[in-house]
């Protein structure tokens, strides 16, 4: 589904090479559950967000579902946002001026879903994450784990065929981060889902199928779990 | 998808309710005064519009070149209408003359008794007159109507004053000037507000030519009073009709060496604007003003804008967040600028119906300024909807767009990272945009101190004479008056408070001015033209005019003594003013001695030069008398006065004006422009310092944390103060520099209108600069002390 060829990524600064990535080399498949771990600096949220499109690598070649997307326009990286992919945030980042229903929404009304099909899909989504009651409020009023069950709702919404995640359980506790892990894992098998995750912890990296060790920009382990 | 926008646009507006209402109040007062303004001349287009041929209808203007001098009258030569008709068969359709006069009508009732007597203006007109304007008629037409004489037309307004109901009126008759009995006729609809042909009593030419006047062939004489009109045949060109000109003025006038004269044909479409020319209605209003106002309007709305875009871009940065995540979600950019655009434009609507309310505030104050009705009815005026529409979406696209571009280009990986900073080109634009409101505002200062200075030097200078208390009153000039005029002015002088009292022509300024040639001592005609006066022995007493050599006039009926202004001698090259008493002067066919020169007096507004002036005695030729009144009684000693002449005089229509009033008409544009300016210039600076408020309470919010920090590290409150505002100092004063020498172009092309002026210095500018830093330094320390001194651990304890 993803294949990263050789992927660097430096910022030039007064001419010196400040390497952020540094030959990146890796396969994701279809259905896979990867974690991407590694101390702070080591380049993982880069990695992510050239896995998810938002920065281009300098150097090196990215292909996404067979595609290559090095530098794709913005049209083309919008249609796969709409269909393709979905995002989670450390921070949820909720539209603060919408309601949960009207957050979870957002996505189908960009993806032109028609309004019957929108109105069953919300309404399964609220089901299948318990917050019926919540959806007329706005994301202050929700807790964090809450809002971030909103956020990954959000996500599914478009039906993406992938989730990328930073940090998805940063800012929780742990008992609601254990709700989440569980989830994602539950999505990942009953679903087919592929998932990409940043994480520090450990133990949240044990939920997935496979972990990527970073350090300095380098992929030093690629190791298989469970 | 529009629907939900909007919703958001809401609830944004509604989180950030400080700033939306500082926009509201902003936009709204600039639209109000867009819109007042583009009623405003709405109403003045609309003059003289929709007569059936109106590209056809030309005015016939007169014009002379002499020597020094070339001016122009909207009157011709009595005779002109019948030759022009005559001559120019080819080109034009018709050609009518019409002639303004006023005179006493009185109407009686059935037993004979006089029931109405009343003073009104009435026009002389040609039946053709009316196949070129089309009138409406209610009853009659103008061929049978005004083609015999003895005939009047009224208007409906004026036969519902006259006889109780125009449908009663026809076939009735009322008298002109205690001499005709005239018939009424036909009855027209009365013109509308935004007409120069205010006609209410038409009587028909050939009345007027029944009074056997001998200027009516004369084609040496012309007054602004009788005007032609011609209607242009369909397919000819007023070009081809302009070329016949000289052949017809070579035929008909006579050659004299002193005037050339001219004709030209002006469009009924410039009638209205042309201030030189004049019309019957005496409303004109030049284009050049309508110009001005639409430009202090776009000006006005410029402003509001700058404000908008500051405090959005300003508020971007918080709006990075949600674009970012919209952007992952799949928004493309073209959609997330509609969105805001959405935002902006419900802002401007909401603007915009707080505008209307306070258009219709200061709708009534505007009328009361212009002295004319101004309609802001949508349901009248569709095209003020439309207005309002183009506003609409101009002003949120003006004010929606560029913050609109800067939000939509956020890079979503650094919005999402909160990682955006209002970055440098958004900021210098902001700075460009504040300077530019600053200096327009500046500017706005500027003129209005030049404007309100000018209009009180005005007020305050020595005029040679001396306006206050004098009443001008009107007095008829038939025969039959003239033998009472010893008997009124002996009552009016034994009135307590009259102090003094003066038959006379013409104050000594007015814009009733005769010029004529005249013989100097015997020598050849003179190379200027003298401007006559008119007055008996009191006349210097009466306006306090100073002679300065020689005596003023003695008692006589008709010219004997003159009386000649420094000027005068100047422009003779007398240098010793006393050689000149006793010469002779030759003017109006008839010879005088000079016995006095008079110090030099404003004998027009302050925008002319003092004309060299020649006064002398002539009974025949007065129309006033000029009443000098204690100012401490001149109600009571009015009201004598009044109750005098009615006795004296009960034939006639009392009527009186002050010196005063008559020489602030002179200034009644500059005093609406002074009104006007002071209007903008507190609006412009309300809306620029709610602006900047606005900014400095953002910049105030952003640097939270560093004000924190800096005050961990021993920042004085005082010091940080000065910190957040110094930059708002700095654009101000740059704003000043930019506005200096524009200010400067603009009000040094003002002053040059007139003759007598203030010299321009630099206080105007200097104050200007005062108000705008003292203006901003409060505004933006009010904001940037309660940052200073909020509490540190609640900005560092965040994030």
């Amino acid at each position: 589904m993803i294949q990263l060829n050789n992927i660097e990524k430096y910022y030039a600064n007064k001419g010196i090479k400040n390497y952020v990535l540094r030959l990146v080399t890796t396969t994701i498949k279809q259905g896979e559950f990867v974690s991407i771990m590694g101390p702070s600096g080591a380049g993982k949220s880069t990695l992510l967000n050239i896995i998810g499109m938002l920065e281009e690598p300098t150097y090196g070649s990215y292909e996404f579902l067979g595609e290559d997307v090095t530098s794709l326009n913005e049209r083309k990286r919008i249609e796969l946002y709409r269909n393709h992919i979905g995002f989670v945030f450390q921070a949820y980042h909720l539209i603060d001026e919408m309601t949960v229903y009207e957050n979870i929404e957002a996505p189908l009304l960009y993806k032109k879903v028609g309004s019957s099909e929108r109105a069953s899909r919300i309404a399964d989504l609220l089901d299948r994450f318990n917050i019926v009651a919540k959806k007329d409020l706005f994301p202050n009023q929700l807790s964090g784990g809450q809002q971030q069950l909103v956020g990954i709702a959000r996500a599914l919404a478009a039906q993406p065929s992938i989730i990328l995640a930073d940090e998805p359980t940063g800012n929780l506790q742990s008992a609601q981060a254990e709700e989440i892990m569980t989830l994602f894992k539950k999505l990942n098998q009953e679903d087919g889902i592929t998932i990409i995750q940043v994480t520090h912890s450990e133990k949240n990296a044990q939920y997935g199928n496979r972990i990527l060790h970073i350090a300095d920009g380098v992929v030093k382990e690629d190791v298989a779990v469970g | 998808m529009f629907k939900l926008n909007l919703k958001i646009a809401w609830r944004n507006l509604w989180k950030n309710k400080g700033y939306t209402f500082i926009n509201i109040l902003g936009l709204s007062i600039g639209m109000a005064s867009c819109i007042l303004i583009f009623i405003f001349i709405r109403y003045q287009l609309s003059f003289d519009e929709g007569f059936k041929n109106e590209d056809r209808i030309y005015r016939v203007i007169s014009g002379w070149t002499t020597p020094d001098n070339f001016f122009e009258s909207a009157g011709t030569p009595r005779p002109l209408p019948a030759a022009m008709r005559n001559d120019f068969k080819q080109q034009f359709d018709k050609v009518a003359a019409i002639q303004a006069g006023g005179g006493i009508i009185k109407v009686k009732d059935e037993s004979g008794k006089e029931r109405i007597k009343t003073s009104e203006s009435v026009h002389y007109a040609e039946p053709d007159f009316f196949e070129i304007l089309s009138f409406k008629w209610l009853e009659g037409n103008p061929r049978q109507s005004l083609s015999q004489p003895n005939t009047v037309v009224l208007s409906d307004e004026m036969a519902d004053k006259l006889f109780g109901d125009w449908h009663k009126a026809v076939g009735k008759s009322i008298n002109f000037q205690n001499k005709v009995d005239l018939k009424v006729t036909g009855i027209i609809e009365k013109s509308p507000d935004n007409s120069s042909f205010p006609l209410k009593v038409i009587i028909s030419y050939k009345t007027y030519l029944n009074q056997a006047r001998p200027e009516s062939t004369n084609w040496g004489t012309v007054s602004s009073t009788s005007e032609c009109y011609v209607l242009l045949k369909e397919g000819a060109s007023i070009e081809d009709a302009s070329k016949s000109l000289p052949q017809f003025i070579t035929k008909y006038y006579q050659r004299d060496n002193v005037s050339k004269e001219s004709h030209r044909f002006q469009q009924l479409r410039d009638i209205h604007y042309n201030a030189d020319l004049g019309n019957f209605a005496n409303k004109v209003m030049p284009k050049k003003e309508l110009y001005g106002l639409a430009i202090i309007g776009a000006f006005l709305l410029l402003t509001a804008c700058i404000n908008f875009i500051n405090l959005a871009t300003a508020q971007a940065v918080s709006r990075g967040k949600e674009v970012g995540v919209r952007k992952v979600m799949g928004s493309l950019r073209r959609q997330l600028i509609v969105q805001f655009l959405t935002e902006t434009l419900t802002i401007t609507v909401v603007s915009l119906l707080v505008g209307c309310v306070l258009t219709e505030v200061a709708l009534p104050g505007m009328q009361s300024l212009f002295k004319d009705h101004i309609s802001f009815s949508i349901i009248e005026h569709p095209i003020i909807f439309v207005f309002m529409v183009v506003l609409v979406l101009l002003v949120s696209f003006l004010a929606g767009f560029y913050p609109a571009m800067v939000m939509s280009g956020y890079s979503p990986a650094l919005a999402i990272k909160n990682k955006i900073t209002a970055n440098t080109a958004g900021l210098s634009l902001r700075k460009i945009l504040v300077v530019v409101q600053f200096a327009i505002t500046i500017i706005l200062i500027i003129g209005t101190l030049v404007v309100l200075r000018q209009m009180s030097y005005m007020r305050e200078k020595p005029l040679g004479f001396i306006p206050t208390a004098v009443a001008l009153v009107d007095v008829p000039y038939d025969s039959m008056a003239i033998t009472r005029y010893h008997t009124l002015q002996d009552q009016i002088n034994k009135i307590p408070g009259v102090l003094s009292t003066s038959y006379c022509s013409a104050a000594p300024s007015s814009d009733f001015n005769n010029e004529s040639n005249f013989r100097y001592n015997g020598t050849v005609r003179s190379t200027f033209q003298a401007n006559t006066k008119t007055g008996d022995e009191n006349y210097f007493k009466t306006f306090g005019l100073e002679i300065i050599a020689g005596k003023g006039l003695s008692k006589s009926d008709t010219l004997k003594d003159i009386v000649v202004n420094e000027t005068m001698l100047k422009k003779l090259n007398v240098v010793n003013y006393n050689d000149a008493i006793g010469k002779t002067i030759r003017i109006n066919d008839k010879t005088g001695n000079i016995i006095g020169v008079v110090k030099d007096f404003n004998n027009m507004s302050l925008h002319e030069p003092i004309s060299p002036i020649v006064i002398n005695s002539n009974k025949e030729s007065y129309n006033t008398i000029a009443v000098k009144l204690d100012s401490k009684s001149i109600l009571p000693a009015m009201r004598a006065i009044e109750k005098t002449w009615n006795t004296v005089l009960p034939e006639y229509v009392y009527g009186s004006t002050f010196m005063d009033d008559k020489i602030s008409e002179y200034y009644q544009t500059e005093k609406i422009m002074g009104a006007l300016f002071k209007v903008f210039a507190g609006v412009i600076i309300f809306i620029s310092f709610i602006g900047l408020f606005g900014l400095i309470s953002f910049v105030a919010t952003q640097r939270t944390r560093e004000v924190a920090i800096r005050k961990v590290l021993g920042a004085s409150t005082l010091e940080l103060v000065k910190m957040l505002n110094g930059s708002f100092l700095l654009m101000v004063f740059l704003a000043n520099l930019v506005a200096w020498p524009l200010a400067y172009l603009f009000v040094a092309k003002w002053l040059a209108t007139f003759t007598y002026r203030i010299d321009l210095n630099i206080w105007p500018f200097v104050f200007a600069m005062i108000i705008s830093m003292v203006i901003t330094l409060i505004t933006v320390s009010i904001r940037s002390y309660k940052a200073a001194v909020a509490n540190t651990i609640d900005a560092l304890k965040y994030e």
